[in-house]
């Protein structure tokens, strides 16, 4: 494919000297009488069109198609002569609609058939299409731009369409040599200047019209190159309907277009409402939907232009959206853009209905290959792929790696999408550095940002199964927040001080623990883990930020200073809050001989051991899933904030839990100690003591 | 590319080599040992490749046949170079070959994009000695330049032909690893089948271009508002393990293997972003936007069988900066939270896409086209019948009427306007008596109008101006009188 290919830019010259205004003679009615009306009545005498307005009309039909199915980068430049030459537009992508080419033709006019018809010509004009097709467009100056030093493969193609009205062969080849002599100056002219470009090649194609019912005094030619810049072709084409068929031809052949008829539109009749017959719709678009019918070696369908591919409307079921596995998507033109057939299916499609269409096949299974589906008011036909895929019959996702695992948090995953929705950005947005802040590179921010703590699935976390913390969640992973945002996440921070003092319970996952999980005070301090993971993982994106985790950190450290108070009498308690690695071996060792002491005295002490040597044992086995919560439990000295009155037997077991959890974590400390980040863990803790500690572990999960 | 290996078993491949040890081998056994190799690495990397085996001499047997049939092949030629003699051999059929009728066509090139790759068991020199090197080369000319031509390099020997083969499993059978990224979850993965180089414009960028092996998301779209979007190939995404030594351990899929087995069984409870992904996809109908490079982008979706099986697919859009006109520049593609306000709405209940263009399309204006003489008849019957039901149609009259004017000096056909003027008086002149009074100010003031217009003098026939319904005094209390 080439962008800068000849059809890049066509240059429309139409003669507007005096013999233009002669009439192509062909009567057009336009005074239909309605049957039921008064009788007597003579119709008005038809009318019929110049040749101007033939070749005006013929034209704009061209253009109509064009700017269809080719808005962009393909583009006209409308140029009228006649004592001088007059350049409707220009290349710039704001001049190329139908509109703008219709008023600046209505202020030409139509031509003056008692102007001097010496001073007309048609040269003008060819000379200014060869200077306008020197002059760069935006698209080959945008190319040239990012090529920077390549700039040279940037092509300068185009065709020069001529209508006029020739007087013999002998002019149509002065005329071409003209135009070949133009080419030639200009070439030498653009040679010198920055905004301008040399002409590499260019096609004339010269349409000599003339009058209904007259003799052509030019002959056909077909495509002759003239010099290695220049090619050029003669179609001598009577006025009227004539004229307008050989530019809907030529525009098929200029733009690779191929037609496509839909069968059995069904439609309800005009005059009976209630009845409904079959229509037919000629579209034109890029022959390459046709792409499939050509490889499949039907090639009696090549070359002929007339041809048409037939394709059956299907009626749409239902409106379910379906992803289809569409390989190219073309835009259309309708042939008879307002007739009623053609403007009943687009309006069917504009109003958001997809049509598939069929293959009509005598016999076997039916065989649906393209789709009519509008988007933004553009109508596209879609080539569905109906050939077998070497993607047929793959294997389940659930076969394969992470499919074994039942509990991922898709429904949040689900929301985490909605969130993170794309929207366009139409108009430039800056930095506040003053550079141009691209919305994708916004939206890529924000999925790093969205992303920093976010559990795979459900047994892996326990703050985002709370709908407590939802208030906090949702907006924490914010880039800025505002006081109320601030006020919320408090709020939510208190809220679940409260669940703790009343001792809610916690959706804690005991998926994959043997026995009951951990105990209340453990599953909350799994979860304020859990929640400081989240917070600390926001705290550089601002200040406000910052004020959440202090709220957290104020809330959450009050049992342990509790704690600690209550502690105080009590020297072993003491010592372990203020643990380093190395008192903490030490004292597990000891730990480990009271519990061992106790188990004979301690009947239920002893089978809350039995139970934690169990818990102890399973991270052997190969990543379990709750391998978080439990390297999480070691951590923190037990929240031992009990309101009330404790029981030796509550404290004891308490105890024993504790001696456990530093058993596992020495035993995480050893998985990790592959790589450095076991290192990483006990630098923090020694820089910020237990908290961080363990929120470093689970930031790192 | 489904693969199909042609295998020469002419008698010329039961040539022995002589290898400087006990064993005699044949060429077809150097031949044989090389697929073996080729089949092993697709059986171990490449699972999920397609393949047909075809043995030839002057005839040609399909040994294992496809099942289906495909868009695309690879074709692996397997040969000694000894082209034969006489009729229908290579070299009389490449010699001949301007003479073929189209019904007699050569296989080459395939009527669907293909890679011929052969493999000789040869040397280069003993080709050189013919012309049979020249007649292969001419094959992957007539394939349109697609393919390759492997030889041996040295003596023919197990160890070499090993090292051939080897460079064939380089060119086309490598599968294609890659990291999938949403923002700080990541997955590996395999993509399959290997994303082919893609080229753009031959022209001004003839550097063909390949995808990034970060695959990273950038956001998310509704299946709804993507909307069957045209794209260049579709691949599986399958995650896999990967070892600490970059290599992979498997895809997960079950197999029958029993060291894999325990291996996948493991890879498959450890929870993989992908199949998160691809739930969520599922559930929401949405897609995910991937960047696979600059200014290049694809969509993940979950591709459901027609079976209960459903998997995480990436399709590749075309690359540019809009590969869809309906989703805009994928650059201008923001998180919705920039908005001023939500554009999918409170209830989720509008979307942002599909995008307008600036311009409507011809079959959204109502343009005027007259070529056809019922084009033009019909909208002269409109204005007719609206002209018939003044007072109360007045706006939809002279909208019509306008539509027309302009279209008339635009195409000059000042004619016309004269004649739809004289049928204008006509109208006003068959009035019935029971017609509103204003029917008849309005017919003559447009009428009058269209004549002016017809002159073509720029006082009048101003493409911008439109004609204005007269201001009667009937004319703002007309409903009333109804």
């Amino acid at each position: 494919m080439k962008i800068f290919s000849e059809s890049h830019k066509t240059v429309f010259v139409v003669d507007h000297c005096p013999y233009m205004a002669e009439s192509c003679r062909q009567h057009v009615e336009f005074d239909m009488l309605v049957k039921n009306r008064t009788q007597g009545i003579i119709p008005l005498a038809p009318i019929s069109k110049s040749l101007w307005t033939c070749s005006v009309e013929s034209s704009m039909e061209y253009c109509r198609i064009m700017y269809d199915i080719f808005p962009f980068k393909k583009l006209v430049n409308f140029i009228v002569s006649d004592s001088g030459a007059h350049v409707l537009n220009s290349w710039t992508q704001e001049d190329q609609n139908l509109q703008e080419l219709m008023a600046a033709l209505a202020a030409v006019g139509p031509p003056n058939p008692r102007a001097d018809p010496e001073c007309c010509s048609i040269l003008h004009g060819l000379v200014a299409a060869v200077e306008t097709l020197c002059k760069i467009t935006e698209y080959q100056h945008e190319a040239r731009t990012l090529l920077m030093e390549n700039a040279e493969r940037v092509g300068n193609r185009g065709r020069i369409i001529c209508i006029t009205n020739a007087k013999s062969d002998s002019h149509v080849r002065m005329l071409e040599d003209c135009v070949q002599e133009t080419i030639h100056e200009h070439n030498k002219l653009a040679a010198n200047s920055d905004h301008l470009m040399q002409i590499q090649k260019c096609e004339l194609v010269l349409i000599h019209t003339y009058p209904v019912g007259e003799d052509s005094l030019v002959s056909d030619r077909s495509k002759k190159e003239l010099s290695p810049v220049l090619t050029s072709e003669v179609h001598s084409v009577r006025a009227g309907r004539h004229l307008a068929t050989k530019l809907n031809i030529l525009v098929q052949q200029h733009f690779d277009l191929a037609s496509t008829t839909i069968t059995n539109i069904p439609m309800k009749e005009e005059q009976h409402a209630n009845t409904s017959a079959n229509y037919d719709v000629e579209l034109l678009h890029h022959k390459d939907a046709h792409v499939d019918f050509l490889k499949s070696g039907d090639s009696s369908r090549e070359g002929s232009f007339k041809e048409t591919i037939t394709l059956k409307w299907c009626t749409p079921r239902t409106n379910n959206i379906e992803l289809h596995y569409c390989t190219g998507a073309y835009r259309i033109s309708p042939v008879d853009v307002n007739s009623r057939p053609s403007s009943c299916l687009t309006n069917f499609l504009l109003n958001g209905r997809s049509v598939l269409l069929e293959q009509p096949r005598k016999s076997g299974s039916k065989v649906i290959s393209h789709m009519l589906s509008s988007h933004g008011g553009e109508i596209f036909l879609h080539v569905l792929s109906s050939s077998r895929s070497i993607l047929e019959d793959p294997p389940s996702i659930s076969e394969g790696c992470g499919g074994r695992v039942t509990d991922y948090r898709i429904t949040d995953f689900g929301e985490f999408m909605r969130e993170n929705r794309l929207t366009p950005f139409l108009d430039p947005r800056y930095k506040i550095d003053g550079s141009l802040e691209i919305p994708l590179e916004r939206a890529k921010d924000q999925l790093e940002k969205h992303t920093r703590y976010w559990p795979m699935i459900i047994s892996q976390t326990t703050i985002f199964n709370m709908q407590a913390v939802v208030p906090l969640a949702s907006v924490i992973v914010k880039e800025s927040l505002t006081e109320e945002d601030v006020l919320n996440c408090q709020k939510t921070i208190y809220n679940l001080v409260d669940m703790e003092r009343k001792n809610d319970p916690l959706p804690i996952s005991t998926v994959g623990t043997r026995g009951k999980g951990p105990k209340r005070d453990e599953q909350y301090r799994i979860m304020w883990n859990e929640l400081e993971t989240l917070v600390r993982a926001h705290i550089n994106n601002s200040e406000k930020h910052q004020r959440v985790l202090e709220c957290l950190m104020a809330c959450r450290s009050k049992p342990p200073e509790e704690e600690e108070r209550k502690k105080r009498g009590r020297k072993r308690e003491d010592k372990e809050d203020k643990s380093e690695k190395a008192v903490k071996d030490y004292e597990q060792e000891k730990f480990w001989q009271d519990s061992e002491r106790l188990k004979g005295i301690l009947e239920r002490g002893k089978e809350e051991l039995a139970e934690a040597e169990i818990i102890k044992d399973s991270p052997d086995s190969p990543e379990p899933p709750n391998k978080k919560p439990l390297v999480e439990m070691d951590e923190t000295p037990p929240v031992e904030k009990s309101k009330g009155p404790v029981s030796l037997l509550t404290l004891w077991s308490n105890r024993i839990n504790t001696a456990n959890s530093r058993k596992h974590q020495e035993f995480a400390g050893r998985l990790n100690s592959v790589n450095n980040r076991a290192e990483l863990y006990q630098h923090l803790k020694e820089e910020n003591g237990m908290e961080t500690t363990e929120n470093g572990k689970a930031s790192r999960q | 590319m489904p693969t199909v290996v042609v295998m020469d078993v002419s008698l010329s491949m039961t040539r022995p080599v002589t290898v400087e040890g006990s064993e005699e081998y044949q060429r077809k056994h150097l031949a044989a040992h090389g697929l073996t190799m080729l089949f092993e690495h697709m059986a171990t990397n490449y699972k999920l490749e397609f393949t047909a085996l075809v043995v030839f001499s002057s005839l040609w047997e399909l040994m294992v046949p496809f099942t289906r049939d495909y868009n695309t092949l690879q074709v692996v030629l397997v040969t000694d170079g000894c082209l034969g003699i006489g009729r229908g051999s290579l070299r009389h059929s490449l010699a001949t070959h301007n003479q073929r009728s189209e019904s007699n066509r050569f296989p080459l090139p395939f009527p669907f994009p293909s890679k011929l790759y052969i493999m000789c068991m040869a040397n280069l020199e003993e080709l050189q000695s013919t012309d049979s090197l020249d007649c292969l080369e001419r094959l992957i000319d007539l394939n349109n330049g697609e393919g390759q031509i492997f030889t041996i390099d040295g003596p023919l020997c197990l160890k070499n032909v090993q090292s051939m083969f080897g460079k064939l499993i380089d060119l086309a059978y490598t599968p294609f690893h890659a990291v999938l990224k949403c923002g700080h979850l990541t997955a590996d993965v395999q993509v399959f089948p290997r994303p082919e180089p893609f080229v753009v414009d031959e022209e001004i960028d003839p550097i063909p271009k390949v995808i990034n092996t970060d695959l990273e998301i950038v956001g998310f779209i509704d299946i709804a508002d993507i909307s069957s979007p045209p794209v260049l190939s579709r691949h599986l995404v399958l995650p896999i393990a990967l070892n600490k030594e970059g290599d992979e351990v498997g895809t997960g899929i079950t197999d029958d293997n029993e060291d894999e087995n325990s291996a996948n069984q493991i890879a498959g409870k450890i929870p993989n972003f992908c199949v998160l992904l691809h739930g969520s996809l599922k559930v929401e109908g949405m897609v995910a936007i991937v960047q696979l490079g600059p200014e290049w982008h694809g969509m993940l979706y979950s591709q459901a069988d027609s079976k209960k099986k459903s998997n995480l697919m990436m399709s590749l859009f075309e690359p540019g900066p809009e590969p869809l006109p309906w989703l805009g520049k994928m650059g201008q593609l923001g998180p919705i939270s920039d908005a001023k306000e939500n554009p999918y709405g409170e209830d989720d209940n509008k979307s942002p896409f599909p995008l307008q263009p600036k311009n409507k399309r011809s079959y959204a204006q109502n343009v005027t086209v007259w070529i056809k003489p019922s084009g033009l008849q019909t909208d002269v019957q409109k204005i007719l019948r609206n002209a018939r039901k003044l007072p109360e149609k007045t706006q939809t009259f002279y909208k019509e009427l306008n539509r027309l004017r302009k279209a008339a000096l635009a195409f000059g056909f000042l004619d016309l306007l004269k004649g739809v003027a004289d049928m204008l008086e006509r109208e006003c002149t068959l009035l019935p008596d029971t017609a509103h009074p204003d029917a008849a100010f309005q017919l003559t003031h447009a009428a009058q109008q269209l004549k002016l217009a017809s002159t073509g003098t720029s006082e009048y026939a101003g493409y911008d101006h439109n004609i204005t319904p007269l201001q009667t005094d009937f004319s703002g209390s007309s409903t009333e009188r109804m």
